[in-house]
C-alpha cells in the first residue's frame, strides 16, 4: 500500500470531539447494534447561518430552506424549526414529518412529483408550492378552489434557458417548464388569479457548473420581468441547491489518488479498485476513454462560498452581477441546500465482523452494515473510513494498509467500497470503522430491510454541560443541550 | 515577401535565441521557436490548417461544417480558415475558459457550445467524455460534418513533422538540438517535433511540460488529461514536469518584458519549465548545449486570465475623484435622508433623483420621475467633473443606501452644494409603502 494513496476524510466540529471517545462509540454500539448513525444537530444550525452570512454580505432577503430529503433525522429538522431557516419537502411524508417538528406552513417550500393528497395538505397549511408543470399548477388550482382554501403561493420551476452568444448545453431535466412555455403558465395563473399566488421563479439544475447556473439565474430574471409585465408581482427567486460538499483534508491526496486511478485503468499500475472498476473510465487502445464519474470529493469552494461565487458572477447578457441585479430588483433570493447544509452534522459507525484474505491476496472486510446503509459508494464520493480499535489494542502487523470493504447482503455487488480505502492497519473483528460526514444522503436515503437486515439507529450527540451527550434521534428536541 | 493566400503563410517561423543574461545559463544556447507568428496567431494553424485541407473541396461542394472539440486556438484556426471557405465552424466544448478567444471566434463566425458541467447528485451511467459525445452527436445528425478530430488526426502530427521540425533543424545548421521542452495538449507539436527531431540526433532529450493538477494553462493539458489524448504516448518523452499557472505568467513576462516575445502563458509556462530544466543540467556540462522551446501563441488574448490570477500586474492607480478614493470621513460625512423626509423634500424642493441601479431593475420599478444613470456610467460622469449644477439639488438613490452615500459624499467633495442619499434605498422606500412606479 503506497501510503500516499490516502483520502483522510474530512471531521470538524463536536464530530470531531465524538470520534475522540470511541469508548463511549463502542457502548452505543454494543447496545443499539451496527450500523449506527449519529447526527450532530446544532451543526445544522451553524451551516445555515453561513448561507445567511452569504446573503448578509450581499443585501439580499430571503430563505434558506433545507431540502429535507438528504436526511430524514427529526433531530435535525427539529432543529431547524428552533431557528429561522425554511424547509423544502418533495413528499406528503416529509411534509407530515416538517409539520410534526414545529414548522409553520409559511416556512415550507413543496417541491418535487406531487400528489392530489399532498398539493392539499401542502395548501391548507400555507405552504410555497413550487410548481413543476402547468398540469400540476391547474390541479393545484381546482384543489384550492374545491376546498375553499385561500390562495397558494406558487413558484414556477423552469428549466432550459436560452444563453446569448455561447450555447451553454444542460443535461435535459424532467422538471420544470421550458422558459419558452412561461407565457402559456402564466395564461393560466392569470385565469386563476384566485387560487395562486405568483410568488417568483425557480430553478433547480443537477450541475456543479457555475456558467450554467448563472444562465439559469438570469433566465429566472428575465421571467420575472415577464410576469411583472403581465401584471404580476412575483417577489423571489428561487435557485435550489446543488451548492457542494468538501469531504476531504487535501487536495494533494485527492489530486494523487485520481491520477493513480487513470493509471491503474491504463494497466500502469497495479488496481487500486475491485476488478480495476474505472468509476467510468476506461482504456482503448492505451488512450483512456470515458469519464471520471466520481463526486469531486475535494473541493475548494463548497457550500455558502460557492453561492457567494456564483452571485459575483455576472449575468451573461444582463452584465452585472446577480447577486447586484437581484437585489437592485428588490428580489428575495430563496437557496436549497440539501448535502450542503448537513455537511459535518452526522456521521456512520459499523462494526467489523470478519477480515479475510482473497485468493487474490487482497484483504476482504466484512462489515456489520452494508452499501445501502452506507451509500457513499452509490454516489460515488470517496473517502476513507476511520478506524477506531476495539480495546485493548489487538497485536497484529502494524502499517498503513489497502482493503475492500464488504456488506452483509448475500449478494456479489454489495461492496461497502469498489475501491481499497487507506486504513492504517489491518482492521480485526469488533473495531469500529466510522464513515465521515455520511448526513448529506449516504446515512438513510437507500436503507431498507432487505434480507431482514437491521437498519441503523439513529442518535443525536449535543453539547451539555461542557460534555457531549446523545439520545435516541426522536428523543431530540431542541431544549436538549448548551444553547 | 508576397503569397497568393494566407494559408500560405503559415509556417516557416523564425527561431530566436534568448540572450544568456535573461536566462543565464552558461554552457546552454536557448533558442524559441516562435509560433506566435503564423497568421492566425499560433502553433495551432499549421495542425489546423493541414487537418483542414483534406476533405475540404468535398465539404465546400456539400456545404458541410467544420466541428473540433477545441475552446482555443484550434478552433480560432478553424473558424477563419472555415469562414475563408463559405463554412459554417462549430466548436464544442467543456468550457470556454478564456474570454478574449470566446468573443473572438464569435466575432468570426463560429458557433460555441459548451457542455454540461458534472451533475451534483451523481449519475453513474453518464461517463461520457466530451469526444464520444461528440462522436455520437456526429453519427446521430448524419452526415454533413467535416470533424478535424485534432487529438486522434494523424495529419496534426504530420504538420508538425513536415514543417516545425525540419524547420528547427535546418535553422540549427542540419543537427538539430540537444534538449527540445514543448508543453503538451494535443501532443502534436511535441509528438511530432520529437520524432523529426531524433532521427537526425538520436540523442536528443524531450521534456513534456503538462499542467499542474489543479491548475489551469490554456493549451496544455494536466497529467491526467494528457492520458486522454490519442497522439499522446509518455514514451515519446524522457521526462514529463509540470508547471503551476504562476510559473507560467512569469515565464510569459520574462519573455514579454527581458526578451520582447509577446507569447501568452502557454510560451511562458515552455519559457519557464525550460529554464528549470536546463538549470539542473547546465553546471554538470563541459561543452556547449542547444535547446528549443515553442512559443505557442500571443500574450494579448490572455489579459482576463492575467487578471484573474495576477490582478497586481494590470492594476491602475486609483483615480483621484472617484468613489475608491474618498477616506473614510469624506464618505462619513456624506448627506443621508430617511424615506419620509426625502418623500417630503421631493415634494418641497422637487430634486433630481439620480437612480444609480442597472436598467433591468431601474425599467422593472422606480421612484416616479427619477433620472437612470448606472453607476458604472456615472462614475465615468463624474472623472470629468460635475454632471449637473452644483446648486441644483440631488437626491441619489441605489438599492440599500451605501453606494448612493458614496456617491453623495464624492459630489459634495467636488463643490457640489446640495446632493444627499436616501438612507436604506429602494429597498427602504419600498418596505415603507412609498410608491414605485413602472412608465
Amino acid at each position: 500500500m503506497e501510503t500516499d494513496l490516502f483520502l483522510t476524510p474530512l471531521v470538524d466540529g463536536l464530530l470531531r470531539e465524538v470520534l475522540d471517545a470511541p469508548d463511549t462509540l463502542f457502548g452505543m454500539v454494543e447496545a443499539l447494534g451496527s450500523p449506527l448513525n449519529l447526527v450532530a444537530p446544532r451543526q445544522i444550525a451553524e451551516n445555515v447561518a453561513r448561507y445567511r452570512a452569504v446573503l448578509g454580505k450581499h443585501h439580499l432577503g430571503g430563505g434558506v430552506f433545507f431540502a429535507h430529503k438528504a436526511n430524514r433525522s427529526s433531530a435535525l429538522v427539529r432543529e431547524l424549526a428552533a431557528g429561522d431557516a425554511g424547509v423544502d419537502v418533495a413528499s406528503l411524508g416529509e411534509l407530515r414529518h416538517v409539520l410534526a417538528a414545529g414548522f409553520s406552513g409559511d416556512r415550507i417550500m413543496a417541491t418535487g412529483p406531487k400528489d392530489a393528497d399532498f398539493l392539499w395538505l401542502a395548501a391548507r397549511v400555507g405552504a410555497v408550492v413550487n410548481a413543476d408543470s402547468r398540469e400540476e399548477l391547474a390541479e393545484l388550482a381546482s384543489i384550492v378552489a374545491r376546498h375553499r382554501l385561500p390562495a397558494v403561493r406558487v413558484m414556477v420551476r423552469l428549466s432550459a434557458f436560452d444563453s446569448p452568444g455561447v450555447r451553454v448545453l444542460s443535461r435535459l431535466s424532467r422538471f420544470g417548464v421550458h422558459a419558452r412555455e412561461l407565457g402559456a403558465v402564466l395564461d393560466l395563473l392569470d385565469a386563476h388569479r384566485d387560487e395562486l399566488d405568483l410568488h417568483g421563479m425557480a430553478y433547480h439544475l443537477d450541475t456543479n457548473g457555475l456558467p450554467e447556473k448563472a444562465a439559469a439565474l438570469e433566465g429566472c430574471l428575465l421571467a420575472m420581468r415577464e410576469a411583472a409585465a403581465r401584471g404580476f408581482a412575483p417577489t423571489a427567486v428561487d435557485i435550489g441547491g446543488g451548492f457542494g460538499v468538501n469531504y476531504l483534508v487535501d487536495q494533494g491526496e485527492w489530486e494523487r489518488y485520481t491520477t493513480e486511478l487513470s493509471n491503474a485503468v491504463l494497466g500502469a499500475r497495479s488496481p487500486m479498485t475491485w476488478q480495476n472498476h474505472g468509476y467510468g473510465l476506461r482504456a482503448e487502445a492505451g488512450t483512456l476513454r470515458g469519464a471520471l464519474g466520481v463526486y469531486p470529493s475535494h473541493r475548494p469552494v463548497a457550500g455558502a462560498d460557492y453561492l457567494d461565487a456564483l452571485l459575483d458572477r455576472e449575468a451573461p447578457s444582463l452584465g452585472r452581477p446577480l447577486a447586484t441585479l437581484l437585489l437592485e430588483s428588490l428580489y428575495d433570493l430563496h437557496v436549497e441546500p440539501g448535502r450542503a447544509l448537513v455537511d459535518q452534522c452526522g456521521l456512520t459507525l459499523a462494526r467489523v465482523a470478519e477480515v479475510r484474505a482473497t485468493h487474490a491476496g487482497d484483504t476482504l472486510v466484512r462489515l456489520a452494515a452494508n452499501s445501502r446503509d452506507i451509500s457513499m459508494e452509490d454516489h460515488a464520493v470517496l473517502a476513507d473510513p476511520v478506524l477506531l480499535p476495539a480495546r485493548p489494542a489487538p497485536v497484529g502487523p502494524v502499517g498503513p494498509v489497502g482493503v475492500y470493504l464488504s456488506g452483509n447482503l448475500c449478494l456479489e455487488d454489495d461492496l461497502i467500497t469498489r475501491r481499497k480505502v487507506a486504513l492504517p492497519r489491518v482492521p480485526v473483528p469488533g473495531d469500529l470503522l466510522a464513515f465521515a460526514n455520511t448526513a448529506g444522503y449516504f446515512m438513510d436515503f437507500a436503507a431498507d430491510h432487505a434480507l431482514m437486515q437491521p437498519i441503523a439507529r439513529k442518535v443525536a450527540v449535543f453539547r451539555a454541560g461542557g460534555a457531549w451527550k446523545w439520545c435516541l434521534d426522536d428523543q431530540y428536541w431542541p431544549v436538549k443541550g448548551d444553547r | 515577401m508576397k503569397y497568393d493566400s494566407i494559408l500560405d503563410v503559415i509556417g516557416e517561423t523564425p527561431l530566436v535565441r534568448v540572450a544568456p543574461d535573461v536566462h543565464g545559463l552558461r554552457n546552454i544556447d536557448l533558442y524559441a521557436k516562435l509560433e506566435m507568428l503564423n497568421p492566425f496567431g499560433s502553433v495551432k494553424d499549421r495542425p489546423a490548417w493541414n487537418m483542414a485541407r483534406e476533405g475540404l473541396s468535398q465539404a465546400v461542394e456539400r456545404g458541410d461544417s467544420i466541428v473540433e472539440l477545441s475552446s482555443g486556438n484550434t478552433a480560432k484556426a478553424l473558424a477563419v480558415i472555415a469562414a475563408m471557405h463559405g463554412l459554417p465552424f462549430k466548436s464544442v466544448t467543456n468550457r470556454m475558459k478564456v474570454p478574449e478567444i470566446k468573443d473572438l471566434l464569435l466575432l468570426l463566425g463560429a458557433e460555441i457550445e459548451e457542455l454540461p458541467g458534472q451533475t451534483e447528485c451523481l449519475d453513474p451511467t453518464d461517463t461520457e467524455d466530451p469526444l464520444t459525445r461528440m462522436y455520437r452527436m456526429l453519427t446521430e445528425e448524419g452526415s454533413g460534418y467535416l470533424h478535424t478530430d485534432q487529438y486522434f488526426n494523424p495529419r496534426n502530427l504530420d504538420a508538425h513533422r513536415g514543417g516545425t521540425a525540419p524547420e528547427i533543424v535546418k535553422d540549427l545548421g542540419g543537427r538539430g538540438p540537444d534538449i527540445f521542452i514543448a508543453c503538451v495538449g494535443t501532443a502534436g507539436s511535441s509528438t511530432g517535433v520529437a520524432g523529426v527531431l531524433r532521427e537526425h540526433n538520436p540523442a536528443v532529450s524531450v521534456v513534456g511540460l503538462v499542467a499542474h493538477k489543479s491548475d489551469f494553462i490554456p493549451g496544455i493539458r494536466n497529467i491526467d488529461e494528457v492520458n486522454e489524448v490519442g497522439l499522446f504516448d509518455p514514451a515519446n518523452y524522457d521526462t514529463i514536469e509540470s508547471v503551476t499557472a504562476q510559473e507560467a505568467i512569469d515565464g510569459m513576462l520574462t519573455l514579454n518584458r527581458r526578451c520582447g516575445m509577446l507569447g501568452g502563458p502557454t510560451g511562458g509556462a515552455a519559457y519557464f519549465g525550460a529554464v528549470r530544466h536546463l538549470k539542473e543540467i547546465d553546471e554538470t556540462l563541459t561543452e556547449r548545449r542547444t535547446a528549443v522551446f515553442i512559443v505557442c501563441d500571443r500574450v494579448e488574448s490572455y489579459m482576463s486570465y492575467v487578471r484573474q490570477r495576477r490582478p497586481e500586474l494590470l492594476r491602475q492607480p486609483p483615480r483621484a475623484d472617484s468613489v475608491d478614493t474618498l477616506t473614510d470621513a469624506e464618505a462619513a460625512a456624506a448627506v443621508s435622508v430617511d424615506v419620509a423626509a426625502a418623500r417630503e423634500w421631493i415634494e418641497r424642493d422637487r430634486p433630481l433623483v439620480v437612480d444609480l441601479r442597472g436598467s433591468f431593475a431601474y425599467s422593472a420599478l422606480h421612484i416616479a420621475d427619477s433620472v437612470n444613470i448606472v453607476d458604472e456610467i456615472f462614475d465615468e460622469l463624474v472623472r470629468g467633473g460635475l454632471p449637473f449644477g452644483s446648486s441644483r439639488p440631488v437626491l441619489l438613490v441605489c438599492p440599500v443606501g451605501e453606494k448612493s452615500a458614496r456617491y453623495a459624499a464624492l459630489l459634495a467633495k467636488l463643490g457640489h452644494r446640495d446632493a444627499r442619499s436616501l438612507r436604506g434605498g429602494v429597498v427602504a422606500w419600498r418596505d415603507a409603502g412609498a410608491p414605485l412606479v413602472r412608465d
